[in-house]
């Protein structure tokens, strides 16, 4: 245990989403840091497969506290968060529509952050955005995107329920932070990948139409290894001095989108892709979001400039940040990463 | 969207800002003569995000308040189905009219109360069944009233399916016991069986002869941790007219069957939404081998048809992915407007919520539906 930390090992964190793609990864990471008095917040239907293998793999998986629940319920939140002092909220709920969103993200937020307040001990509030939540839409093709960059306006535009929910409870966590003091940190990860993630990320294409469009070209991919990035999540909520800073989470080291899908390709499946250039991409996105408002969502705007630009416009990336101020690492390098990602398709889908 | 100057522009609020507000508030922005001047949730932050992405300048955390301040003409009541029957009335009683989501109430007497109370008001109901307003069910009721049945029809069969992959609905439901869908009498069967009963009670007479409804749990369900839940349902009906129905909901038929057939004395048809067609079957006798070269060019005949007359559709506007919802809003809104009879006779929205209760009696018998307002029992017991 490092004793530059904001707590010490014995001290309460809670994990929410925790049998997660990322989530089981944070635990197994917090482990590592030495803590010793982890509380898992689990939903009762869950399928504990991910959190299971972790706890079984280390000798302090038999401490940790698995409490079930729903974050919508506040009476839930309020047992989950006692004696609490730090979360790391992770849980994200699958939702098309823009209310689910918003209740999977920023009503269980309020309801987590409300309960901290009274029932936590409040030393800090790790909040698990994402990429998702930026807009560039007039930033230049390439330019870099950092966390100052400007926020989606639009969502509903955007026809991005995720990016709507994402927003909303990343302003919910600054206003508690601003009015009530909560202490918070915000990580925005970029595409998280790795093994028992097998699809590959919109950023480097779609098969809506029943063949492969390859969308992403040249452009940088956001990515970050699952075990790099739940390492930057576990020390967001232990560093000192980080209190209302927001972070990027991406790699080092950052693959083009024609790269990963090469490698993909040569490891998995030799498919036909038709490559789209970005300009094409963007007049037929153009086209679609047009016609789709003159005939009043007869068909839904799922194709729009904005989506267009945060997913295929491209843009550089930097970690600057979360090397400098939360002292991160990548423990596993993009080869590595790589080679691990791919390793899954040895063997058959269950 | 502006209404032509003769229309009365009705304004419409709406409560409950979950899922289903988007589709009430986007139906009503494509049709004329309305405007969203409200929208309401008890969970003040779900009513700030609806009005927010709709540019709407009020939003409200108490009913009551809202309905004093932004006085509407017509409410969309699109909460849990527990909550329908006391603020249908609270919206009744403000003078309002009621559209409800399905279901329409929880219990058979729950909606008798609300359409008495209706009637003494000379205020309008309706119930969301807007799979009843589709394209292929509007070219089936065209159909029916032209006599392409011969008649009352003899038989109905009914399929409901819904998929439990749908892990944004089924996931919480199935996380917390305590879950509003949990709580219906009938369960999951009961906020979603509605629109598939109320398509066979447009043909059903009032007085029912039996009901008889089983019901169990898929393999699926069991292996999510479904609890108690049960997902298929199988219910046999008839009515004191000799008419006979079969209802299936499933979770588990793939592809998802989504249909109702109408077996006439003279002729067939059976209306899919699933591809929103409809489908004529001709009662036409084919010698010898005939019959196995004929019926199956006309039925192919009959799905070219139903293809081109959908692209066309698609091309002028008419098809769209809400299209039976807004058809059932904009009727709804003209029967408001000239005084006339509601989009689903109050008839059909009674036998349909009647129905349900003997079926979850059946089903459910530990929470088994009140007994009825007028003390009579639902439906006659099942026939030994």
């Amino acid at each position: 245990m490092n004793s530059n930390q904001i707590i010490s090992s014995a001290d309460r964190v809670l994990v929410t989403g925790s049998n997660g793609f990322i989530g089981a990864k944070v635990v197994e990471r917090l482990f590592e840091h030495g803590l010793t008095n982890i509380r898992c917040f689990v939903r009762p239907s869950s399928k504990l497969d991910r959190l299971q293998r972790v706890l079984t793999a280390h000798p302090a998986g038999k401490t940790v506290e698995l409490v079930a629940g729903d974050l919508l319920v506040r009476e839930d939140c309020q047992r989950a968060v006692a004696g609490v002092s730090v979360i790391y909220h992770l849980a994200a709920g699958i939702e098309k529509s823009f209310a689910g969103a918003f209740m999977n993200s920023a009503l269980a937020t309020r309801n987590l952050l409300d309960a901290f307040r009274e029932h936590g001990k409040m030393a800090r509030f790790v909040n698990v955005s994402s990429f998702a939540v930026y807009s560039n839409l007039n930033m230049a093709r390439g330019a870099l995107l950092e966390e100052t960059c400007p926020l989606e306006e639009s969502p509903q535009e955007r026809n991005d329920a995720y990016c709507f929910g994402k927003l909303k409870q990343e302003q919910l966590v600054r206003e508690y932070g601003r009015k009530y003091q909560v202490p918070y940190v915000i990580l925005r990860p970029g595409a998280v990948f790795g093994p028992g993630k097998r699809a590959l990320s919109g950023r480097v294409g779609i098969d809506t139409f029943g063949f492969f469009i390859h969308l992403g070209g040249r452009n940088q991919l956001p990515l970050t290894y699952v075990d790099n990035c739940a390492d930057a999540i576990a020390l967001a909520g232990l560093q000192p001095g980080v209190d209302g800073e927001t972070f990027n989470v991406v790699d080092d080291d950052l693959l083009t989108s024609a790269e990963f899908l090469s490698a993909y390709k040569r490891k998995v499946n030799r498919f036909f892709s038709v490559p789209v250039p970005y300009f094409i991409a963007r007049a037929l996105c153009a086209l679609w979001e047009d016609f789709s408002k003159r005939r009043q969502g007869q068909l839904p705007p799922v194709f729009n400039r904005r989506r267009c630009a945060a997913e295929w416009k491209g843009n550089r990336y930097t970690n600057r940040k979360l090397h400098e101020q939360l002292g991160w690492q990548p423990h596993v390098d993009m080869r590595t990463a790589l080679a691990a990602f791919l390793a899954q398709y040895d063997t058959r889908l269950p | 969207m502006t209404a032509p100057a003769q229309i009365k522009v009705l304004r419409v609020a709406i409560i409950g800002c979950g899922k289903i507000a988007d589709q009430h508030v986007q139906a009503c922005r494509r049709l004329a003569g309305c405007q969203v001047v409200g929208v309401c949730d008890r969970e003040p932050l779900m009513a700030q995000q609806l009005a927010e992405r709709f540019g709407l300048d009020a939003c409200f955390g108490d009913a009551a308040e809202m309905l004093r301040t932004v006085k509407p003409d017509v409410v969309h009541i699109t909460t849990p189905p527990q909550s329908h029957f006391a603020l249908g009335r609270q919206c009744l009683e403000a003078g309002c009219h009621v559209y409800l989501e399905k279901p329409f109430t929880v219990t058979a007497a729950e909606a008798r109360e609300l359409i008495e109370l209706a009637g003494q008001r000379n205020l309008r109901l309706t119930a969301g069944h807007n799979l009843q307003f589709t394209l292929e069910m509007l070219a089936m009721r065209r159909l029916v009233a032209q006599g392409y049945l011969g008649g009352k029809p003899v038989h109905l069969e009914s399929h409901f399916s819904y998929s439990l992959a749908d892990a944004s609905y089924v996931g919480p439901l199935l996380g917390n016991p305590r879950h509003w869908v949990r709580q219906l009498p009938g369960q999951l069967l009961h906020n979603i069986l509605s629109h598939g009963i109320a398509k066979l009670c447009e043909f059903l007479a009032d007085d029912l002869e039996l009901v008889t409804a089983s019901a169990h749990q898929s393999p699926q369900l069991r292996q999510l941790g479904g609890g108690e839940i049960l997902d298929e349902l199988r219910v046999l009906i008839r009515d004191a007219g000799g008419t006979t129905a079969f209802f299936c909901f499933s979770t588990q038929l793939k592809p998802g069957l989504n249909r109702l057939r109408i077996c006439g004395p003279a002729n067939s048809l059976t209306v899919d939404h699933a591809s929103g067609s409809l489908w004529r079957h001709p009662n036409r006798s084919c010698k010898s081998y005939l019959t196995y070269w004929l019926p199956p060019l006309h039925d192919a005949r009959e799905h070219f048809r139903n293809a081109r007359l959908n692209f066309f559709n698609f091309l002028n506007g008419r098809l769209h992915q809400d299209s039976g919802l807004k058809e059932l809003i904009g009727r709804f809104y003209e029967s408001i407007r000239q005084a006339g009879p509601p989009p689903i006779p109050y008839r059909e929205i009674l036998l349909t919520a009647r129905i349900m209760d003997e079926i979850f009696a059946q089903i459910y018998p530990a929470q088994a539906a009140p007994t009825p307002a007028d003390g009579k029992p639902s439906t006659a017991p099942p026939a030994p």
